[in-house]
């Protein structure tokens, strides 16, 4: 029925239109100034576009407020590293209390990777047991103990490193002729260096002169 | 021999793919681009291994340049206004409704509240050179207004984490003063942001 009907119109319009078309028009455009214009907005939103998110790196500070002494954490002094840091990118670093009474035996380091004096490679020594810890995590995570799923290592990392309280410790002292560069990066070792425990703190005036004694 | 006729092709090509495709990649980059804000000073962060990415909002950025000059930015229009309205009523500066208007549409910045006014009724160019002349928001104890920014910031609206943004040759007791701002209004958690660096771990930078 359709069919007919369709048959009929379509010859009735195509006997009245036959008079009318004068000329059949391309159905092309030219599609060229709107591609050029396209690709003016593409290079303009590409090279505009920032895809790189800054990175951040998370620090938790103490609670400034008063502590008792009695309810201070003791940790042995055998345990603690403190690294001074001074200008012209020198650390200074050593081993056990800040002391008035005793001079520590102080070690001059810098920023180098694998130099004599690095400071990764110190840390990296002193800092073996909860290395080792992080590499055993690691290990039972590759041999399939430990479920490879990003957040799951980070937890068995956390709790081993919290269960290593022999770990190193590390007090750095940036002083007032360091650069917030040099903070920056020796966090950064803390964070390469599996470092379980460190904090920023006040360089003493027993510390300032083993700066300058230090030479 | 009968001629080979070799069919007359038009040079004309069919455009229309690379056109989708183009017109595609432009509606991509359209939607996901977003413009830097001008800010008022350049700051070369250090760099470090970490990959934690930034929050996309919620941010109070704290920066520090290279003189130790303290700039303050949070985002957001309406968060913006609330704090500057906290912080009129602190320091008894008036804001028309459009000084307050236009300080939402701003980014960075480091005006002391004496001078807010007028920067904020300054022209573009104005801004600039009020911005080279700037000391920043003052730090010091007597006048910490960098405090005041910060706590109003983060009472004005839920879970605003804090990022510190430090110049890599800033002096070590400007950020230091930050930090301890920071601790003072008990923001003891916050990132300090970097750049990401290379393969190598840690080395000696330049």
């Amino acid at each position: 029925m359709s069919d007919v009907q369709q048959q009929d119109s379509g010859s009735e319009k195509g006997g009245r239109h036959k008079k009318l078309r004068a000329k059949k028009s391309s159905t092309h455009i030219d599609m060229t100034p709107m591609v050029d214009l396209a690709f003016l907005l593409l290079t303009f939103f590409m090279l505009t576009t920032t895809f790189s998110k800054p990175k951040t790196m998370d620090i938790t500070m103490p609670v400034k407020d008063k502590v008792e002494d009695k309810d201070r954490t003791k940790v042995p002094a055998s345990q603690t590293l403190s690294i001074l840091l001074t200008e012209k990118n020198r650390i200074i670093w050593y081993i056990g209390r800040d002391d008035p009474s005793e001079t520590p035996q102080t070690n001059i380091a810098d920023f180098s990777m694998d130099g004599v004096r690095s400071i990764h490679k110190v840390l990296l020594d002193k800092n073996m047991l909860v290395i080792n810890g992080v590499q055993a995590v690691r290990d039972s995570v590759a041999k399939g103990l430990i479920k490879n799923d990003k957040d799951e290592i980070k937890r068995h990392i956390a709790a081993k490193k919290a269960a290593l309280t022999k770990g190193l410790i590390v007090l750095i002292k940036p002083d007032d002729k360091s650069k917030y560069k040099n903070l920056v990066d020796i966090l950064d070792e803390m964070l390469v260096c599996n470092v379980a425990r460190y904090a920023i703190v006040d360089v003493s005036p027993n510390e300032l002169d083993l700066i300058k004694n230090t030479q | 021999m009968p001629k080979i006729k070799i069919p007359k092709k038009s040079p004309v090509l069919d455009m229309t793919p690379m056109v989708d495709l183009a017109f595609l990649l432009v509606t991509f980059f359209m939607l996901t681009t977003k413009f830097r804000p001008d800010e008022p000073v350049i700051v070369d962060t250090p760099s470090s291994v970490s990959e934690i990415t930034l929050p996309d909002k919620n941010v109070i950025m704290i920066t520090v340049d290279q003189a130790g000059r303290t700039f303050f930015n949070v985002e957001g229009q309406q968060i913006r206004a609330t704090i500057l309205q906290k912080m009129a009523e602190r320091y008894k500066v008036q804001f028309t409704p459009d000084e307050v208007k236009r300080f939402t549409v701003l980014s960075s910045f480091g005006m002391p509240m004496e001078n807010m006014k007028q920067y904020l009724n300054a022209k573009e160019e104005e801004r600039k050179s009020m911005n080279k002349q700037t000391k920043g928001i003052p730090i010091d104890s007597l006048n910490n207004q960098l405090s005041d920014w910060i706590n109003f910031g983060r009472h004005a609206g839920p879970n605003y984490s804090i990022a510190v943004r430090g110049d890599g040759d800033a002096d070590i007791p400007a950020i230091k003063r930050v930090i301890s701002i920071l601790q003072d209004n008990k923001a003891n958690r916050f990132a300090l942001i970097t750049n990401l660096e290379g393969a190598v771990p840690v080395g000696k930078k330049k």
